[in-house]
């Protein structure tokens, strides 16, 4: 039986951590678990920069984490920078040079990646989280840098949100006030309350959220431990909070940290998290908390098995994009009815063409977002419409979307109105690699076609299909009605299709009889 | 009932004061008639090397203590000058009763037994001196540094330990003035000086310093010798403090660093009868105080009687009762010990049952291909270590080998330099101990890369890693794959390399961040279920117990009605008999041919009985300052064997003592019990086990086939 090792690097912002998981086709065990603390956000958020004793103690670690690996024989391994990394003004730099002096490779991981893959985490769960979710649920994931909640409806994720509140950066701010012990909670409520009102207002609305799956370094480490009772231990309620409230005001510093089990100096941020923690709660009115006890190296891991077709979530994540990218649509007005017209037509067209565009399943997904989001922008100008599509995409986050994907999706609404550029035109102005860049154009030309085909926004055209045939792709379209104005802009939209798969779309239009 | 405040100094002992009562209870073997004559012999010379070791690391630390001014009280409320004053009296009344032995029952039964040992040189025959002097020219005058003292010549430094003769010498011819002189006992040559016997079988022997005394005179011989005396003194030097002291001390001692008198002699031996104008002048260099001053009726330091042990000729006067270390049969020679270890967990009992088991896992872990790497931390190892030489190799085949060596280990530091060296030359990962801590727990984990995945190997024991003291220390091993042992395996070794602590634990208890309190827990969960009418039952078997808030949990736990049943072979600071408790807390103490090392805990946990084995006792060093870890065993099978084991302890009419209300210790009541001696019941037990197991192997009888169609 092939049993694989396999390694989880998390380069986070207060600690770098290393899972050795051995993978096989019966599922994940993680066998080691290894962290070190070292306090990098610190510095990025203040300075931009990493010092130098910082980076000598990042390498020094990395140097040993591979000689970890190498103990356990891992065939492969993966690692990722979050926030301390990401906000360094020299990322390409730091990274470089960390390769160079200990052969590891760090990748950057966006902010929705890092927390898709928390969300992957938590959801391979199995049976606790799909009995979660039954329920209104949302997802609260506290870092460093920023707190991320994502909600459910239902079963699936349908929208997610990033508020600058990370532990790490509240703690600075409250250093910075030189606030003392007792005024923390106020201070806290205040600084979390205010973003929080807005994203009441904006996002909650009537949702019924019912419980909070908490992701973070704390609060988890707390209800993991406390627990005698296995089958409820990560699962707390309301009165967690009154517990630690009373527990603060009573004992002293070193005496909570025993109490909790942590270690003194933690006690700080796991102060910062529970308010936190309170504060959303109260403002949800949810009652359930549950901590899976999962880390960003779970999520690398997961990610990593899947790819390689070693196990499968019973957790459909695909619908969680879909469902996002409809709520954002409809938060911006978008027809529903066109979109899903377009999403029919563009579909068709890319799964009788896979022969000449060669794109597979994510592309496709792609292109369906590309099709509920076409027209998001209109919601600021009718005018500028492409530009303002673009804009509301690339700064909404949605959980499962790479930021590449993302700007894919973006790019493809943009084009579908206005002019195409051309990669040697994009320039600088583009982070767009080359294969991105094709996959762009490929999926423009397929939803510029869907789009002339429905010009009129009448949904005229009912039921589509289509062949290639030689160098056709002949769209047959079962219709009664005048589609003069289709078939007169099409040649426009053709043209493009043309040009990027050297394939000429021609309209048959077949009456139906008695229709 | 719970008006009792069970924190009042007054319900603890002084710690020093019950090790005094440990190393009398040690004499107390020496005295046994039970005993074979030269067993007594080496009881005798190991009270005499505990108490200079007591003197060097304890006695020391409370001069230390007195000469910085602390005055912070012990767990008895006693100050540290009052601690030392009554010491003082104790120790004095301990040497006397050593020597009581040694004159009134050893040396005449001795003779009886055909060896005579000439106390006094005046004593010997005219035959005898003859060799003995000839002896002495041949073999000891070459080594010989006499030292005389006067105007120009200083008082000479008196080496630590070493055994002196000190004489009052008159220059021949000069004006009758008193001069001081004095001589080293070299302690290159052996002690103990064979005379060949003029009677047919009988031995007979003279110490080295009679030797010398005899023949004092032609080390000095400008001078006539007025007197000469034995003497021995013992420093407060070259220590480091121990970790037994708190913080605040250290402190306190480095901001009065000038105030430490570096070298400071802290007891003087001399012989009884000594020149009163040689002990003057003795005292007065030394600057040592009356109280200070033993003065011995016999042979100063009776170390010497371990060697004494080892005159041939005398085997039927030695122990025969125990039988050497026996095979385990769950791990018979030659096996595959990681296949055995699959089978199911092992508990090992040394040395009953043999150690070789446990060097075997590290040699075949070392050969191993599929073994990935080793990680071992090391307290004492034995000089020419096997394990040591199997985790070089393992190095040298390619496995990482990481291995904790605590430098810290008391009189074990030079040694543990060099071979921890070698290790790292052998291309060993080496951490050479913690920054503030010492590492005292014994845990191998061995990682194999098996077909189904990566499986982990842990022993776990109550003792060091030492193949040497494995013979003679009482101890427990644990070898299991257990998965989530291994876990935590992993995760202390990752703690002991210096990253962050695991987000949880899942069997194991370590000190000095868990375990104390976990302990306070197990007793704790006791005392609630015995205060809601349910049963509540402790048995602790340790070496020592000092800790006050351990003693305090335990003696509330007593009071709400739990039975707490101790075994505690030496310190002990609990008492017995207390208001409130009773006959709820019992002490026993076992000294016998083996020293007793393991730690055992039972917890009756309401009819869901729980048992641990630990590298800790029950003292503030082991949970506050130390590397400690505790572990479950709870395979059926093996609990029947800890629970047999105390129980065989509790059951022990020989060798057992048990703490009186009134602070002394009594050897147990043996009326109308079964004579139990639970070392040597464990010896025949594990006779009888490696031999079952033999006859099942050897008793392959071929069944023939009677029908044949």
């Amino acid at each position: 039986m092939a049993v694989k090792t396999f390694a989880a690097i998390d380069v986070g912002s207060f600690e770098i951590s290393m899972k050795i998981f051995q993978v096989s086709r019966k599922g994940m065990k993680e066998i080691d678990h290894i962290r070190h603390e070292i306090d990098m956000g610190t510095e990025t958020y203040t300075t931009g920069k990493l010092s130098y004793e910082r980076v000598e103690e990042l390498c020094r670690v990395l140097c040993e984490f591979s000689e970890i690996m190498k103990t356990y024989q891992v065939c492969d391994y993966k690692a990722y920078g979050t926030s301390a990394i990401r906000e360094a003004e020299n990322t390409a730099i730091l990274l470089n040079q960390i390769e160079v002096r200990t052969g590891i490779h760090i990748d950057v991981l966006s902010n929705s990646e890092q927390r898709f893959l928390d969300y992957k985490s938590i959801a391979f769960q199995g049976e606790g989280f799909l009995k979660i979710i039954e329920n209104g649920t949302a997802i609260v994931d506290i870092g460093g840098g920023s707190i991320q909640i994502s909600l459910f409806d239902k079963d699936t994720l349908v929208s997610t949100q990033n508020m600058r509140l990370g532990v790490l950066r509240l703690q600075e701010r409250l250093n910075h006030l030189n606030a003392s012990l007792s005024q923390y909670d106020n201070l806290i409520e205040e600084l979390v309350d205010s973003q929080l009102q807005v994203y009441k207002k904006l996002y909650l609305r009537e949702r019924e959220i019912k419980n909070i799956i908490v992701v973070d370094d704390y609060i988890s480490v707390m209800l993991r431990k406390k627990s005698d009772n296995h089958e409820m231990t990560g699962y707390a309620g309301k009165e967690l909070f009154d517990h630690f409230e009373k527990a603060y005001h009573t004992k002293s510093v070193s005496q909570l940290a025993q109490s909790w089990d942590m270690p003194e100096e933690n006690m700080p941020m796991a102060h910062i998290s529970v308010m936190m923690l309170k504060r959303i709660m109260e403002t949800m009115g949810a009652e359930l908390i549950w901590a899976p006890g999962v880390t960003l190296c779970d999520g690398i891991a997961y990610e990593y098995a899947e790819k390689n077709k070693m196990i499968t979530a019973s957790h459909d994540f695909e619908q969680d994009i879909i469902a996002c990218a409809k709520n954002i649509s409809k938060r911006y007005r978008g027809s529903r009815k066109r979109s899903e017209t377009l999403e029919q037509i563009a579909l068709t067209i890319f799964d009788s063409t896979k022969k000449i565009h060669g794109l597979g399943k994510r592309e496709r997904l792609l292109l369906q977002l590309s099709t509920i989001l076409h027209d998001c922008g209109k919601y600021i100008s009718m005018t500028n419409l492409g530009e303002c599509s673009y804009s509301i995409i690339m700064s909404t986050e949605v959980i499962g979307l790479s930021h590449r994907e993302r700007e894919i999706v973006a790019n493809v609404v943009k084009y579908n109105h206005l002019e195409f550029d051309y990669y040697e035109e994009m320039g600088l102005h583009s982070s767009l690699d080359k294969n991105a860049y094709l996959v762009v154009a490929k999926l423009t030309a397929i939803l510029r076609l869907a789009n002339g085909l429905d010009r009129s926004h009448k949904q005229k055209f009912k039921n589509v299909r289509t062949s290639l045939k030689d160098n056709e792709l002949v769209i047959t379209v079962d219709t009664n009605e005048d589609i003069t104005l289709e078939k007169g802009l099409f040649d426009g939209r053709a043209a493009f299709f043309q040009e990027v798969f050297n394939v000429r779309p021609v309209i048959r239009q077949k009456r139906v009889i008695g229709g | 009932m719970s008006e009792i405040d069970y924190k009042d100094p007054g319900y603890y002992t002084n710690r020093e004061l019950s090790w005094v009562l440990f190393d009398k209870r040690v004499l107390s073997e020496a005295k046994d008639k039970q005993n074979p004559l030269f067993e007594r012999l080496k009881f005798l010379s190991i009270t005499a090397s505990n108490l200079d070791e007591f003197f060097m690391v304890r006695v020391a630390s409370l001069k230390d203590m007195v000469n910085a001014g602390y005055e912070k009280p012990d767990i008895a409320g006693m100050t540290p000058r009052q601690q030392l004053s009554a010491l003082n009296e104790a120790t004095h009344e301990l040497v006397k009763e050593q020597y009581a032995v040694y004159n009134r029952t050893l040396l005449p039964l001795l003779l009886q037994n055909g060896l005579r040992v000439i106390g006094k040189h005046e004593k010997l025959t005219e035959k005898e001196a003859e060799y003995v002097d000839q002896y002495y020219e041949e073999n000891v005058y070459p080594v010989l540094t006499p030292m005389a003292v006067d105007s120009s010549r200083p008082f000479p430094l008196i080496r630590n330990k070493s055994l002196n003769i000190g004489a009052l010498v008159k220059k021949k011819g000069g004006d009758g003035e008193l001069e001081f002189a004095t001589v080293q006992v070299p302690s290159v040559l052996p002690r103990i000086v064979q005379i060949p016997s003029e009677d047919e079988g009988e031995t007979a022997v003279i110490l080295l310093e009679e030797v010398i005394e005899r023949n004092i005179e032609k080390l000095f011989l400008n001078y006539d010798i007025v007197c000469s005396y034995p003497f021995r003194i013992m420093r407060n030097a070259d220590f480091s403090l121990e970790e037994d002291e708190a913080e605040d001390l250290l402190k306190e001692i480095e901001k009065q660093l000038k105030m430490r008198q570096w070298g400071q002699a802290i007891r003087l031996e001399v012989e009884e009868g000594i020149d009163k104008r040689l002990i003057g002048i003795i005292k007065k260099e030394l600057s040592i105080g009356d109280e200070d001053i033993y003065r011995i009726d016999g042979p100063l330091d009776l170390t010497f009687l371990m060697k004494m042990y080892g005159l041939p000729g005398f085997d039927h006067l030695k122990e025969k009762g125990y039988a050497s270390p026996q095979p385990v049969p769950e791990l018979p020679e030659g096996c595959d010990i990681f296949e055995q270890i699959r089978k199911g967990d092992v508990l090992l009992h040394h040395p009953y049952e043999t150690f070789t088991p446990v060097v075997d896992f590290i040699r075949q872990a070392a050969r191993d291909k599929d073994v990935l790497a080793i990680k071992q931390t090391l307290y004492r190892v034995s000089g020419n270590s096997p394990i040591i030489a199997a985790l070089a190799q393992a190095a040298e085949n390619g496995k990482q080998v990481s291995v904790l060596v605590e430098l810290k280990a008391r009189f074990d530091e030079e040694n543990n330099i060099v071979w921890a060296k070698m290790l790292e030359k052998a291309g060993c990962h080496v951490i050479y101990g913690l920054v503030g801590l010492k590492t005292h727990s014994k845990i191998t984990l061995v990682v194999r890369r098996e077909e189904d995945g990566i499986r982990r190997y842990v022993h776990l024991g109550t003792g060091n890693y030492n193949d040497a003291t494995a013979k003679l220390y009482t101890d427990i091993g644990l070898l299991t794959c257990s998965e989530s042992i291994g876990e935590d395996a992993t995760a202390v070794f990752n703690m002991l390399s210096g990253y962050s602590e695991p987000l949880g634990w899942n069997k194991l208890s370590l000190a000095p961040l868990w375990l104390k309190d976990r302990f306070l827990y197990l007793i704790d969960r006791e005392k609630k279920n015995a205060a809601a009418g349910r049963e509540g039952h402790i048995i602790a078997k340790v070496n020592s117990l000092c800790d006050k808030d351990i003693i305090q949990a335990l003696y509330e736990a007593g009071a709400a009605g739990v039975k707490i049943e101790l075994i505690v072979r030496g310190i002990c600071c609990l008492k017995t008999g207390l208001p409130g408790i009773g006959k709820n807390i019992t002490v026993r103490s076992i000294v016998g041919n083996f020293l007793e090392h393991c730690r055992i805990f039972y917890f009756a946990n309401d009819g869901k009985p729980e048992y641990y084995c630990a590298s800790a006792d029950w003292m503030p060093r082991n949970l506050e300052r130390r590397v400690e870890i505790m572990f479950p065993v709870e395979k059926p099978a093996l609990r029947e064997k800890l629970i047999h084991i105390l129980s065989m302890q509790m059951k022990d009419t020989v060798k057992a003592h048990v703490l009186l209300p009134n602070g002394r210790y009594q050897k147990v009541d043996k009326r109308g019990k079964e004579i139990i001696n639970a070392q040597q019941e464990f010896c025949k037990e594990a006779v009888r086990a490696a031999k079952q197991k033999d006859e099942v192997v050897s008793n392959r009888v071929f069944i023939p086939e009677t029908h044949h169609e």
